[in-house]
């Protein structure tokens, strides 16, 4: 029996990319026919909910009535997995807040699943963060991506300084989001639907759409590129107890395997 | 009909198709890694096949050295440019969209790779069969390992189009197909090039020359020998007897294939 997840997408850093992660987060497990619920923490205007209006709440974390909203429900939503889109600034307040609620101590009981997705930026200040975060997450799965869609370079990154940052937290994976062209990126923007829809295009309401061919071929590459780092990390392995995740075998998701109805829902 | 006079300055302008004619159009992709082995002579080939019946189709120039399929066929071709995104979905979107109208594309060695590569990217063979266009690589061979390397490369990302090996005596006589460079089409044809004598070389090299207009009078037409003109109607013939053959076959594929489907149903 799979058990429920909460996944937190965040950074203490703006702009890195924390939406458009959730974004390919909500469509490998829509074409892996794994349900989800998403809360859009950018209150009051969500941009995650733009992408996804049927799944998603615009919700304030550090309001307690919202985090009712969305902690007390994770076993009985019905779906197996609650995605958390944290604004900028909103990540270590949020991780002390579920561990002032005992949500952290539930997660290491193992009747929840519960990972982090940390964004990171180029700047050194963005390795700081990892020291802060990880002192939350000692039984979460803790995911450092790399999101080279806005065309970060992490230059000014040491090898050797981001080594000991990352060894610090034994159970830390990388994840490395590739580029996207900006113009494919920005169309997808535009059109205001998931990775998914536009690859099949089709508008929000399902109609079809007319997008370009071209940037649709650039998408569907991108994403599958995505989804591959994600089967790389076994990803859906938070679902299963944690003796079997270490056993099982990994299958891959294709992006072809997501339908219009599916990606638009 | 006369056939499609295209606007060279720019992309695809997608010409009508024939009333009358269904079926799947080709895309004739004319290439090979290297230069000096008659990519353009058979694009002109091609391109003067249509024109011979004054049928419609568009032509592209991909070469970046002159002389270039656009120098001999001024008014029928257009000069694509595939470098940046914008002119790739410009380009691209403009070939798909063309729709039953049989296409040639001459890509010059400089662009082999490039072409290649974002046709693997956006999926181009196999949203052009979604629309009932075929793709066909044409690739001359020569005996050098480039050429053999690049083919099996687009054998193996492209199984399922088809590659048709083209073999210009000029370059490549007596090299063996099979080892190197085996057929990969469900098209049953074998497409040559016999060697011209160096007087009808020196005139087809000629920027503007056109084979519908052997039988003129007037220069250069008028100074050559007759035998330079049988030569040259017989090779042009032979070329033009072979085009027709892969006509025939597509038509032949798209009877088993309706049949096969008609059978299933």
């Amino acid at each position: 029996m799979p058990r429920p997840a909460v996944i937190l997408v965040g950074a203490d850093k703006g702009g890195v990319g924390k939406t458009t992660v959730s974004r390919t987060l909500l469509d490998y497990f829509a074409s892996r026919k794994i349900t989800t619920r998403a809360f859009d923490t950018e209150c009051p205007k969500g941009t995650l909910k733009r992408f996804h209006p049927g799944i998603t709440d615009v919700v304030d974390v550090t309001s307690v009535p919202d985090q009712m909203k969305i902690f007390d429900t994770v076993e009985s939503s019905g779906t197996q997995i609650t995605l958390i889109d944290i604004r900028a600034g909103l990540m270590t307040p949020t991780l002390e807040a579920l561990r002032n609620i005992g949500f952290i101590d539930m997660t290491k009981r193992g009747d929840l699943a519960f990972a982090v997705f940390h964004i990171l930026g180029p700047s050194i200040a963005s390795l700081d963060e990892i020291a802060e975060t990880s002192k939350f997450l000692l039984d979460a799965r803790y995911f450092l991506v790399k999101n080279f869609i806005n065309n970060t370079t992490f230059f000014d990154w040491d090898e050797g300084t981001y080594n000991s940052y990352f060894n610090r937290i034994p159970h830390a994976v990388e994840v490395a989001v590739p580029k996207l062209s900006e113009m494919a990126c920005e169309k997808v923007e535009l059109s205001a639907v998931p990775f998914g829809t536009f690859i099949a295009d089709r508008t929000a309401s399902g109609q079809p759409a007319g997008y370009s061919f071209v940037l649709r071929g650039y998408v569907r590459h991108w994403l599958n590129g995505v989804f591959t780092e994600y089967d790389r990390v076994r990803l859906t392995d938070i679902l299963e107890s944690q003796d079997s995740a270490a056993a099982k075998p990994r299958a891959s998701a294709k992006v072809a395997e997501l339908s219009p109805q599916r990606a638009s829902s | 009909m006369n056939a499609s006079a295209i606007d060279r300055r720019n992309t695809p302008v997608a010409p009508s198709p024939e009333p009358g004619r269904s079926g799947r159009a080709p895309i004739y992709i004319v290439c090979s890694p290297n230069r000096q082995v008659g990519k353009t002579m058979l694009a002109r080939l091609l391109a003067e096949h249509y024109m011979a019946d004054s049928r419609v189709f568009a032509a592209y120039d991909l070469s970046d050295e002159a002389p270039g399929l656009a120098d001999f066929l001024t008014h029928y071709v257009s000069i694509p440019n595939i470098r940046d995104m914008r002119s790739q979905v410009r380009f691209f979107d403009g070939l798909i969209e063309a729709g039953n109208v049989p296409k040639i594309i001459d890509v010059s060695h400089r662009e082999f790779a490039n072409f290649f590569t974002i046709v693997d990217k956006i999926g181009l063979f196999e949203e052009a069969r979604r629309r009932t266009i075929e793709p066909l690589i044409l690739f001359l061979i020569d005996p050098s390992p480039v050429a053999a390397k690049a083919y099996g490369l687009l054998r193996r990302r492209f199984s399922g189009i088809s590659l048709l090996p083209v073999r210009n005596l000029t370059v490549a006589k007596g090299l063996p197909y099979c080892a190197s460079f085996p057929h990969a089409s469900k098209l049953v044809v074998s497409l040559e090039m016999a060697v011209l004598g160096h007087a009808a070389r020196a005139l087809v090299e000629r920027e503007k020359f056109s084979f519908l207009n052997l039988a003129k009078q007037t220069p250069p037409y008028s100074d050559m020998s007759a035998r330079t003109r049988a030569e040259l109607d017989a090779w042009f013939r032979r070329a033009r007897f072979q085009f027709r053959e892969i006509e025939l076959s597509l038509i032949r594929e798209q009877i088993l294939a309706a049949l096969q489907s008609d059978l299933c149903a």
